[in-house]
């Protein structure tokens, strides 16, 4: 079931936004060329907020260290982090961003639970 | 590609690479060797029995019980690289003629190429009581965590990061009194600016942490009913708990009047900014090791960041691939809810400026300029304007030019 977590003029191209009325928390990006994708927002290596992080070439790299995220996969390519985030669906209606959410377990990091 | 120096000639594809030291810096030679494509055998030396791990935590979440030790394993239990991890034998011999390191079990580990990559261990107070704990590896912290904080004094010794982090650490423990021998007024001030060590000061006040006056420790003796740590001042602080994060010293000793230069005050080994030794076939990285950036004082020393690109470039150099440019420096640390992140050369700055948040909001921001220039960033609690920072100054690889 999707629902809706903020609106397209909330999101910046080339920024991610933290929602966290949702745990745990996702983050939305929306990419320069305009894509919009929702990620968990927290770091798999350690409690860090992906939707501070650097957004390039469709990657989210962790405000912390170097790990990069693939917006599209959620797949993380490079140490410290060693396992992926999850991705949610993502559907713009009008002005509406509608998420729905992952069914997984979410990888998080050590010492942050649900 | 032909190597960069006649002296250096570099490690055959299929060639033995012996690194010696199982922490950051050694795990990230052997994985960038492997990523660039080196297939001959790679032999990774530790004197612990644990495998490579990483540091961070242990003044931390690993400190606070948070995470366990199978979350600081560098090495991907999933996919984990094809290496030859040898624990538990200090290396107590390196030779030129033939290649090569002795361990303490009397082994002779020959090879093509030796990384050194031993690290650095932590200072004590010249006389210091039985019961004073230091942080660097992880049976230091293992110890630490294992002695009951609740409800006992605590005094640290120090007043660096590593120092502020096992203070902050010791409140959320539940020490009744946790007091810091900082050496210097505000924790931090005469490196990172009289703003950054009036917040710091200012965020562990607020959780009842004691400073004494500045003075440097002298000592830590055993009293009846706990330790008494004594300042140069003749100041004393009594504790059932003392915690010495006073830096560390690289782990060289093994190389004293050996076969490579060593900086004479500190003991690191001397290398170029590729981390060659200047001995044919011998190369180091990480906190045992002083690159000629550093050595000049571009570059700092210790840091985690640090040991990871130096890692990358001696990785690269080895294999005879182009190595990465080195990026500017980049530091964390983390006390109670602040994650606080500095960015660049500090340490040139001749003006400190506040240019955003303040002290008691945990969120302020921090430029350094030299002549005007803006060399550096630092913020509490500005993780987006400090990655912003850092990539927009991100020096790329430039795609090699094909002679």
């Amino acid at each position: 079931m999707s629902f809706r977590v903020c609106s397209l003029q909330d999101l910046t191209p080339g920024e991610g936004l933290r929602i966290d009325s949702i745990s745990p928390p996702i983050a939305v990006f929306m990419t320069e060329e305009g894509e919009v994708h929702a990620l968990d927002d927290t770091c798999t290596h350690q409690d860090a907020s992906l939707a501070a992080g650097w957004v390039e070439d469709c990657r989210v790299e962790c405000p912390l260290h170097e790990s990069t995220f693939s917006l599209r996969t959620g797949a993380v390519d490079q140490p410290p982090a060693k396992r992926g985030v999850r991705v949610h669906e993502v559907e713009v209606d009008g002005d509406d961003v509608l998420v729905e959410l992952s069914q997984d377990a979410p990888n998080l990091p050590p010492g942050v639970t649900v | 590609m032909s190597p960069i120096n006649p002296l250096n000639p570099g490690l055959p594809v299929d060639g033995h690479l012996l690194i010696v030291g199982s922490g950051l810096a050694g795990y990230h030679v052997a994985r960038g060797a492997r990523l660039n494509g080196h297939v001959g055998a790679i032999t990774v030396l530790g004197d612990e029995l644990h495998p490579a791990y990483d540091r961070p935590a242990l003044s931390k979440a690993f400190l606070s019980g948070a995470a366990a030790f199978e979350h600081l394993v560098l090495d991907d239990p999933e996919n984990p690289l094809d290496v030859t991890w040898a624990g538990g034998s200090a290396a107590v011999h390196l030779s030129s003629e033939p290649l090569g390191v002795e361990t303490a079990d009397g082994t002779f580990h020959g090879a093509d190429s030796i990384v050194l990559a031993t690290g650095a261990q932590a200072c004590r107070l010249p006389i210091s009581g039985q019961g004073t704990f230091v942080l660097r590896n992880v049976d230091d912290a293992i110890a630490l965590r294992g002695r009951a904080v609740e409800s006992q004094r605590v005094a640290i010794v120090g007043g660096g990061f590593l120092a502020l982090e096992a203070a902050a650490t010791c409140v959320e423990r539940g020490a009744a009194e946790v007091t810091v021998a900082a050496g210097e007024h505000n924790p931090g001030a005469a490196r990172l600016g009289a703003p950054v060590g009036e917040a710091v000061r200012a965020l562990h006040e607020r959780r009842d942490v004691a400073f004494t006056a500045p003075a440097r420790a002298a000592e830590v003796n055993d009293v009846p009913g706990g330790q008494e740590l004594v300042l140069a001042d003749g100041q004393t602080v009594e504790a059932d708990i003392v915690i010495c994060a006073i830096g560390a010293t690289p782990s060289t000793a093994w190389l004293r009047d050996g076969i490579l230069s060593l900086d004479p005050v500190t003991g690191a080994i001397l290398c170029d900014d590729t981390g060659f030794t200047g001995m044919p076939g011998i190369w180091a990285a990480g906190d045992c090791a002083q690159w000629a950036s550093q050595a000049s004082g571009l570059r700092p020393v210790g840091h985690w960041q640090e040991a990871v690109e130096q890692a990358g470039i001696l990785a690269a150099s080895l294999t005879g691939i182009p190595p990465a440019p080195f990026q500017e420096p980049y530091f964390w640390s983390e006390q109670y809810e602040v994650r606080i992140q500095g960015a660049g050369r500090i340490g040139l700055a001749d003006e400190v400026r506040v240019v955003d948040g303040s002290i008691e909001t945990n969120d302020l921001l921090v430029s350094y300029l030299r002549e005007g220039a803006e060399v550096g960033i630092l913020g509490f609690n500005r993780l987006r304007e400090v990655k912003r920072w850092r990539k927009q100054r991100q020096v790329r690889t430039e795609p090699a030019l094909v002679a």
